[in-house]
């Protein structure tokens, strides 16, 4: 009896320890495979290729054999993205978590559960869909472009902004709410000099987190208006280049080592990326209600 | 001398969570006196205390029947009436909680922070009366050198006094306190009843406690909630 | 004045909140007023058991649609297993920094970009497929569910972990108490009292695993043809919407891409139903 059942521990033991040593081999066999073969191709001229860095950074000269235009290509989404999702998706928390009632809360719930599980390809179809239409009824004016990849974009994050919101300004404590109220604050008041504040550290690694989903993601981007060779970005009506559609891109058109090369070192650039996002997310939510708030 | 009234409350009934703590309660605070509320813990004294500012209203599941009128300007007015401007009531009966809640701010903006929100006042008058009323509680000389850093690095006793300078600031008319010392030691606890036999000149002040000592020191009327209702215990000679 | 400009701001948070959820709506709307002229002509069983075969007219996506599956749940197959390893490790078995460090790798493992995996799924995981099994490309059904499985094992893992301990601590304790490891303690209270919260961890992960567009279009090799084994090419719905978009706008090969949409909606959004019919029972199992 008693050996049975020091085999089945030792069994679950052996298990569980496979299972994490399977899984972390093939995460660091993927980033391991990823620096070994891409670290000889992180360069300077990997991003401005022949062009003098400087030059392109103040747009003088174009960058034609660099990832510039699409480092440029995704900064530009993340921002623009950004700049329409955390106010629609606040305002959404807020409303959310502060003036909606049980029944409506779990009715609004409902459908940013549902746009929240929606794959990005639907998004990205949606975004070509209205690009289509919006085309319709202004024809020559609209295409897929730098314009509509970002608000399709910004729907993708919205759900995870909105849900940060609610769920960091929910988990505040009764007493937090009832201070301002007690000292004659109005609701909207108490939302912007202390529910707000206080919940901040939630809200902005939601929104880093976000962040990091518009630098990776593709298949939104790819059927609302990113192409393999544009140039940086002129205006919000112009095609662009973006990493993570190059390294898909060239990973099925490459034609020679180089450019593979410069594949593996998008690559690289876009983990970093994601990464110092990751780990900037992570900080903030432990530090940032030490640093900003309690300076007056 | 009969002392003037200043709330009233008529056929009060409030519950909490499906519990009800008051009911059909009818009862008179009288102006410029120290009323003591006790009763066994859990009764819902503190609680009692929210429906006198409508804080109660943020709280999820409370329901509130009947009317409480207070006397602003040498009148009653019902608090509870419809488009009754609650900030301003907020401003007019002052709270104090049983565990200090500074806000995560500086001493300094902690105390000017109700005069923010009010709006329209220059920098100079807020100075001016933060300056005053940290005084008043006693506070002035143990963080005047220091009035920008955290209000969070206070001591506990510290922390309650700037809670109360900080109500005092909108110069309330009522002044609803709840527990103030119970998680405070003896000295601070003597030092801020102390302080309240004072404000009692000016204002209102409707004190919850359990400690008897302390009601028969400083209480001028005691009332005992029981039950649901509020029952007049006795008053000082 | 203040009171006008308070209420105009709570008016943009009710109105904020209705747009938001108004799009779901409309996304959903899009995909079915476009879908429409394929779906109209009491087409939809045949879009749906048909082959596709715009030559022949014939627009179904069946093909699509077991591809999708069969990826998805073959990951889910490898990916469950590892996952509940894994929660195990972390949440029972390794103790103090290993556990923390551990759990800290695996939410690391939700920032790496998808790309990425099919990136060097091409370079590195086909070529073994490949040559391992000397068969075809190895651009196949297979060489995508594993690659899948590293994408959605972290979801799983950190929702097992998060269930685990939801579990009241007391209850533990009385295993403790009388003598019993906590291995005995995880198999006969930990996991029998978070149940629901497995199944949903594992609900969650297969919406993901049927959404993925990348790592299916750039390694499962996307071969319009209902896969028969492990080793044969297969095209996912979230793929064939990329490599058909850029057909004419006004064709029916192109409305075709507007059924995978619908498909891929409304999988996810029962997925999500039942997720949520799950939480209230986890709820009310909590209780």
């Amino acid at each position: 009896m008693g050996e049975v059942r020091r085999l089945q521990e030792a069994g679950v033991l052996v298990f569980s320890w496979l299972c994490g040593v399977l899984l972390l081999g093939a995460v660091i066999a993927v980033i391991g495979y990823l620096f070994v073969h891409g670290w000889r191709s992180i360069s300077l001229s990997l991003i401005f290729g022949a062009t003098p860095p400087l030059d392109a950074l103040l747009m003088k000269r174009h960058v034609f054999n660099g990832l510039f235009p699409a480092v440029v290509g995704t900064l530009s989404l993340i921002v623009l993205s950004v700049c329409w999702a955390i106010p629609i998706g606040m305002a959404s928390g807020i409303y959310l978590a502060e003036y909606a009632g049980a029944g409506t809360k779990a009715f609004l719930n409902l459908f940013f559960d549902i746009l929240a599980g929606l794959p990005s390809i639907v998004v990205g179809l949606f975004g070509f869909s209205a690009a289509i239409f919006l085309n319709r009824l202004f024809p020559g004016s609209i295409h897929p472009c730098l314009l509509i990849s970002s608000i399709a974009l910004a729907f993708l994050v919205l759900p995870y902004i909105i849900r940060t919101t609610q769920m960091a300004l929910e988990g505040l404590p009764l007493s937090a709410r009832l201070t301002a109220l007690s000292l004659g604050a109005s609701k909207l008041q108490n939302i912007t000099h202390v529910l707000l504040p206080q919940s901040l550290s939630g809200i902005v690694s939601g929104v880093i987190l976000a962040i990091g989903r518009c630098a990776e993601d593709t298949a939104v981007i790819m059927l609302t208006g990113v192409v393999a060779s544009a140039g940086v970005p002129r205006s919000l009506f112009s095609h662009y280049e973006a990493l993570p559609f190059y390294i898909y891109y060239i990973s099925s058109q490459y034609t020679d080592r180089e450019e593979l090369a410069t594949g593996y070192g998008a690559a690289i650039i876009l983990l970093c990326i994601c990464m110092v996002l990751f780990l900037t997310a992570f900080v903030i939510k432990r530090q940032v209600s030490y640093h900003a708030l309690y300076r007056a | 001398m009969e002392k003037a009234v200043k709330i009233r409350t008529e056929n009060l009934c409030f519950s909490y969570n499906g519990r009800t703590i008051l009911h059909k309660t009818s009862i008179e605070f009288a102006e410029r006196e120290i009323t003591a509320i006790v009763g066994p813990s859990g009764s819902g004294k503190s609680t009692f205390l929210l429906t006198l500012n409508r804080l109660w209203e943020a709280i999820p599941r409370c329901s509130l029947q009947g009317t409480v009128a207070m006397n602003f300007d040498g009148s009653f007015h019902d608090i509870y009436r419809e488009g009754y401007p609650v900030t301003r009531l907020r401003r007019q009966v002052g709270m104090v909680f049983q565990i200090p809640n500074p806000l995560p701010m500086s001493i300094y903006r902690n105390v000017a922070f109700p005069l923010q929100l009010k709006g329209g006042l220059t920098k100079e008058t807020i100075r001016a009366q933060v300056e005053d009323c940290l005084r008043k509680a006693r506070l002035w000389d143990e963080v005047h050198d220091r009035l920008h850093s955290s209000a969070l690095d206070l001591s506990g006793g510290q922390q309650q006094r700037l809670c109360i300078a900080r109500a005092l600031i909108l110069q309330p008319e009522v002044l609803l306190l709840d527990e103030p010392t119970s998680a405070l030691d003896h000295a601070t606890a003597a030092a801020i009843e102390e302080l309240l036999l004072e404000l009692k000149k000016n204002c209102t002040i409707l004190l919850v406690s359990h400690y008897l000592n302390q009601v028969t020191r400083i209480a001028d009327t005691v009332i005992e909630l029981h039950n649901g209702t509020l029952v007049r215990k006795g008053e000082k000679a | 004045m203040r009171r006008t400009k308070e209420h105009a701001v709570e008016i943009f948070f009710v109105f904020s909140a209705y747009f938001s959820a108004l799009l779901t709506v409309v996304i959903f709307g899009f995909m079915l007023a476009l879908g429409l002229p394929l779906l109209a002509e009491g087409r939809i069983f045949s879009i749906m058991t048909q082959p596709w075969a715009p030559h022949l007219g014939q627009f179904g996506i069946q093909p699509m649609i077991v591809g999708t599956l069969a990826i998805s749940l073959l990951s889910m197959l490898f990916a469950f297993p590892l996952s509940l390893g894994c929660a195990i490790l972390i949440s029972v078995v390794s103790r103090g920094t290993v556990s923390w460090l551990l759990r800290k790798m695996v939410e690391m493992m939700t920032g790496i970009p998808t790309v990425i995996y099919g990136f060097v799924g091409i370079f590195l995981l086909v070529p073994l497929v490949r040559e391992f099994f000397a068969a075809g490309s190895g651009m196949c059904v297979l060489s995508a569910a594993l690659m899948l499985t590293l994408l959605v094992s972290p979801t799983m893992i950190l929702f097992f972990c998060e269930s685990f301990a939801r579990v009241p601590d007391s209850y533990g304790k009385a295993v403790l108490a009388v003598g019993g490891t906590e291995i005995q303690k995880f198999f006969h209270v930990t996991l029998p009292n978070s149940w629901p919260g497995v199944v949903i961890g594992f609900t969650l992960a297969l919406g993901r695993a049927l959404g993925d567009t990348l790592i299916a279009l750039m390694i499962a090799g996307n071969a319009v043809q209902t896969p028969n084994s492990l080793l044969d090419s297969a095209r996912t719905l979230t793929s064939h919407i990329a490599l058909v978009f850029a057909a004419d706008y006004e064709s029916l090969e192109f409305k075709a891409i507007f059924a995978c949409g619908i498909f891929l909606y409304l999988f996810t959004t029962i997925l999500v139903m039942a997720v949520r019919l799950l939480g209230v029972g986890r709820e009310r199992w909590a209780r």
